[in-house]
This record gives structure tokens, sequence and C-alpha cells, in this order.
């Protein structure tokens, strides 16, 4: 589903050099509900950007759905986005002008739908969200739990292979947050590919694998949703145990 | 993809900079609709052909004050004088000159009988020798010019022949042939004079009038007053060398009288336009800057609206906007905007020229010129929104994941 090999990502200015990403190694499966933390700065945003096309890396492999994303223009990486990816932001990113359909609606305009085809979508992915009798609302006369709800509608109305969150419960309070991760988890369950950042152990702890972003390299250790084991972290000095091998990736070097 | 719907709930939502761009829109359309109008009316107004070579052409006028001279016998030994010089092309005697804002004018009458006699517009008089038509370089169209032996002397009312300008012949006699007919200067059968030319184009000297185009050429060399005109015909570029050598020549010839007052028509054209020609650049100052106003308060706006929705830019882009989908939705918002105004200006437009036409007695406002200005401000807009919008297709989809 999503394979990044040997990805860096450099920042350059006239003084300074920044490693983003080092020698990122990441394979995701169709199916999976992976959590990403890590501490500030450790590299979480920008590996998010890259798994989602916002922006480019500087050297490395990274395969999408089989296709190799390396080096796509600008109009087909915005295709892609389009089609395959759902973004979820910890702000929401609603647009505060449009009511809650006209913003469910804004990607399936830009894949060029009719508008029979985008109403259908629409109301569908309200109806999943449980906000399908408010779509006539502006943003602002919701809470912030409804909006996440109206930006997760927004994501699942292209029908994407995965959807990307970046704190999706950032900005809500913890009972917003468990609906939010619960919407998450049914989606999840129908088959919807999920990458969380998130800085919440709770949350991550959910999910069925855990990576930890530190300094731009992937610490990958297999959480199982539920399971008693504790969560063991591997390097690359240090192999698996011989009972997680089969659950557990590669570390990055 | 247009995106107009969405647009609309956009601007819904976002009433005040719109509405005051719209509203700045439709009086920039309102004004310069009416503008350019009457600048074009002023523009056409200037060009009209006089029928002359202008640049070939100047006037100057002699004052005698010797008495008891014989100004007849004067006229006709200082032409011969002028004739002669080196440069000259042809000169006359003349009532007026052509675009200088004064001379003579007068209706005549004409008919096959006093009970059907009709007045015949109002036209200029030029009294003049067998050289007029040479001097002002009009062409003859029908008939003939003057012989010498036909041109009288002295008095205006000894004229007999006519030459006149198309347009008069037209308007008086239609389709009919000119040459050959009579008019009348005054009532029926007083002073018959019996048109033997027409020639093409002949403007008077008031560009004011309605009348401007009808002209009659008679064939008096005038020799009343102590003041006398002449008209000169010189070869090109020599103009400036014969002014000093007319004056010693006919210094020469008497040395007691004024000889002043060396104008091109050209010259003449200038001062007696002189007004159309400020009112045409004043209002076309006023076009450029209102159009310069309007055009800077698009690409602020579209500059605003870019600062304030850098974030939201990002989310489209990171939902699958292609740039060419960012740069068409400020577009299109903008035409929204530019397309409203212009339609309810170009309503405002025609009620002003309306407005102006029963106040000033202005004609009435054509109506391709809101047309024009609607369309001149659509492609105004997209210059003023282009490279704002193209700047805004630039920001990177990842401002979509930044939290601040």
């Amino acid at each position: 589903m999503l394979s990044m090999k040997s990805i860096s990502k450099v920042f350059k200015t006239d003084l300074v050099e920044t490693h983003a990403l080092r020698d990122f190694n990441l394979e995701v499966k169709e199916g999976e509900f992976v959590a990403v933390t890590g501490p500030s700065g450790s590299g979480k945003t920008t590996f998010l950007n890259i798994a989602g096309l916002l922006e480019g890396f500087t050297h490395g492999d990274y395969f999408l759905d089989g296709v190799n994303i390396s080096n796509l223009s600008d109009n087909k990486s915005a295709a892609i986005r389009n089609e395959k990816i759902g973004f979820i932001f910890q702000g929401f990113n609603l647009i505060p002008d449009l009511n809650l359909a006209e913003n469910v609606e804004v990607p399936l305009r830009y894949r060029g739908f009719n508008a029979a085809e985008r109403k259908r979508r629409v109301q569908h992915a309200l109806e999943q969200v449980g906000l399908a009798a408010r779509m006539k609302h502006l943003p602002s006369q919701l809470s912030g739990g409804q909006q996440q709800r109206v930006a997760i509608a927004r994501a699942l109305a292209g029908e994407p292979r995965f959807l990307l969150a970046d704190e999706p419960t950032g900005n809500l309070d913890s009972m917003m947050a468990r609906q939010v991760m619960e919407l998450l988890e049914e989606i999840n369950k129908a088959g919807t590919t999920i990458i969380m950042v998130t800085h919440d152990p709770e949350l991550a702890r959910r999910a069925q694998r855990n990576i930890q972003i530190v300094d731009g390299q992937v610490c990958d250790f297999t959480m199982y949703q539920g399971g008693a084991e504790k969560p063991h972290l591997v390097s690359d000095t240090e192999s698996p145990s011989d009972g997680q091998q089969a659950q557990t990736e590669q570390v990055a070097g | 993809m247009l995106q107009i719907k969405p647009i609309i709930s956009t601007l819904r939502h976002n009433k005040s900079g719109p509405l005051l761009l719209l509203l700045q829109i439709i009086l920039s359309v309102a004004i310069v609709a009416n503008a350019s109008f009457i600048i074009n009316e002023r523009v056409q107004l200037m060009s009209r052909e006089s029928g002359l070579v202008e640049d070939e052409v100047f006037d100057f006028t002699v004052y005698n004050f010797e008495e008891g001279v014989d100004y007849t016998a004067q006229n006709s030994r200082d032409m011969d004088i002028i004739r002669g010089l080196a440069g000259v092309k042809a000169s006359t005697t003349s009532s007026m000159t052509p675009l200088s804002g004064g001379g003579w004018s007068s209706t005549f009458t004409y008919g096959q009988s006093e009970e059907t006699a009709k007045d015949a517009p109002q036209a200029a008089i030029y009294y003049g020798d067998e050289q007029m038509v040479e001097t002002l370089g009009v062409e003859m169209i029908a008939g003939r010019n003057f012989y010498q032996s036909e041109i009288e002397s002295g008095h205006p009312n000894t004229a007999n022949l006519a030459i006149v300008s198309q347009a008069f012949a037209t308007v008086t006699w239609g389709d009919e042939p000119a040459v050959g007919q009579t008019i009348y200067a005054g009532g029926y059968g007083e002073q018959a004079l019996k048109v033997i030319g027409v020639v093409k184009t002949l403007q008077g000297a008031w560009v004011n009038s309605s009348h401007l185009d009808n002209a009659i050429i008679l064939n008096v060399e005038l020799g009343l007053t102590s003041f006398n005109r002449f008209l000169v015909r010189a070869e090109p570029g020599l103009m400036t060398e014969l002014k000093p050598q007319i004056i010693a020549a006919l210094h020469k010839e008497n040395k007691n009288r004024v000889i002043d007052g060396f104008t091109m028509i050209t010259e003449h054209r200038k001062r007696v336009y002189r007004d159309h020609e400020l009112m045409a650049t004043v209002l076309s100052m006023m076009v450029i800057l209102l159009l310069l106003i309007t055009s800077l308060g698009l690409a602020g706006m579209v500059m605003f609206n870019i600062e304030r929705r850098t974030k939201q830019i990002g989310t489209r882009r990171a939902l699958g906007a292609k740039k060419r989908d960012i740069v068409s939705f400020f577009l299109v918002e903008n035409y929204i905007i530019c397309l409203t105004g212009g339609v309810i200006g170009a309503l405002v437009a025609v009620q002003l020229g309306r407005q102006l036409m029963s106040v000033y007695s202005l004609p009435q406002l054509e109506l391709i010129y809101p047309i024009a200005t609607v369309v001149g401000l659509v492609v105004l807009t997209t210059v003023a929104v282009i490279l704002p919008a193209r700047k805004a297709a630039k920001i990177s989809p990842a401002i979509a994941t930044r939290s601040v």
C-alpha cells in the first residue's frame, strides 16, 4: 500500500542544513491502522506531508499503491491526493464561508464528478458521520468534535484508499476525541488504511501498529490493540525477539 | 472547473470588500462609458477632413492706412507681387480663412419660381479669384473653376458665379446635378449666382457649426476696405522663408501699411479645436485614472484574499486542487464581481447618458460604449488578478498541516 525506502528530507538555508527525515523506511499494508508518535520536531509532520504528497523529499523511493511517486508532476500529485488520499487535519481546515455540504463537496469538485454524484456522495459521507441533518449549517455553528466529523466526511467522500490524520483529536476534549477515534476505528474496520499522527499515547495504543519517529528516523514497534504485551522498541543494534518477528518491521538505520 | 456556486457562497459570507469593489466598478463603468463616448465624439470632430492641404496653406492680413488708396488696384498689384515670389504655388485674396473661427456666411434662396422658392442651408462664403481652388488645394469633382476673365473686383454684390461644396449641393439639390443650378443671394431673383463647379470638401470657419461642410466660393476679388486678407499656398517647407519675403516685397511696393497675422491652417486648426482637445485629454486622463484605480482595487482585493486564505488555499491544494484550479477560483470570483458591477454600471451609464443628453444637449450614448467598457473591464480584471492568483497557486499544500 505505502512503501518508503531510504527517504530523506533536507531543508537548506544559506546558513544551515536541517535533516528532517534520514534514511526513513516504512511499509504500511492495506487495511492497517498505524499510529505515528514522536516528540515535537522529530519529523512527524514532514513524514505526513511526504506520505500525503504535500511536499517532496530529497532522496529515496516512495511507492503508493504500487505507483512510484518520486518524480510526479504537480498536477499528477494533485490528482493522486484527490483520488487516493483523505486528509484529516488537527485544525479541521474547513472553509468557514461554505456550509457543511459545500465543504464536503470541495474535493469532489476537483475530481470532476457531476452534480448528482457529488450530492449522493456528500449525503452518504455526512450520514456516515451523523451530520446529514445539518448539511446547510456553517462550520462556525458546530462544536469542535462536529467540525472534525465534517472534516472526516470530507476525507471519506472521495472514497480514498487511505486516510492521513494529523493530530485528529488535538483540538478536542477527551469525550469528543473518543468519539472521533471510534469513528476512525469504524472506518478502518470498513477497509480503509489509516495513518494517524498523534501526541496522545492513549490514542496511539488503540491503533494496530505504533511507529515512533525520533530525530527523523523510525523506531518501529508493534502493539496489538488491547494486547497485554508491553511495546518493544527496536533499534538497529537490536534484533526483535522471535515472538515478535512476524509483526515487527525493519528498523530504520 | 468553475465552482461558481461555492464562490457565490463565499462572496455572500464576506460582503463588505466585494460590495465596495462592486460599487467602484459600477461607478467606473458608468463614468468610463460616457467619458469614452464623449472622447470619441471629440476625436471624430477633430479628425474631420477640411478638404484643404492644411500644411501648405497660410493666411495673413494687410492693413492699409494711407488715405486715398484704390484698394482694388492695390490688391491687384499685391497679388501680382505675391504670385511672383519663388515658392508660392498659388494665392488669392479671401473674405475668410477656413477653420479660423471667423468669416462670412449667409443663407441663399433657390427654386424654379418665387412661389416654390426655398431657403438653402447656411453656408460659409469665400470671395476669391481663379486661384482660390488651387490655393486651398480642394478637389474639383464636377464642373469647372473660374476663368480669370470671370473674376469681378470690389463689392460682393458683383458676384455671379459660384463653386459649391458637395455637402451644400447634396443638402440643397439632393441627387440632382448642382452644376447649372442657380441660387440667389437674398430673396428669390436677387443677385443670381450660377453654380459652375462642385468641390469634394470645403469647410467653413466655425468647427462647432452643424453647417461646417457647407461652403461656397464666389468670383469676387474683394477691395472694399483698408483691411484685406490673403491666402497663400507655398511649396512644402518654404512657408517660413516666405513670410519675410512677402513682408519685404509688399512694403517695397507701399510701405504705409501693416502686414501681419501669418498663420498656417494647421495652427488655425489647433487653436479652433483647442477646447475639444482639452476636453478629450482631461477625460482620457480621468478614464485612465479610473481604470488604474479599479485595477489596483481588484489586485488589492485579490492580494488581501490570498493573504487571508493562505491556509484555505493550502487545504484546497491538499484536497486535490491543481494550480490552475486556484487561478481559476480567483479569476471566477473576480469575474463575478466584475460582470455584476459591469452590468449594473452599464445600466447606470445609459441613464447617465440620458441625463447628459438632456442637460448638455449631447448625443445619445451608443450602447457599444458600455458594452465595450464591460469587455475592457473583463480584460482589466484578468490582468489585475492573474499575477496574484498565480502567486496563490504556488502556495504549498503542506501549509494545510501547519498549526499556524
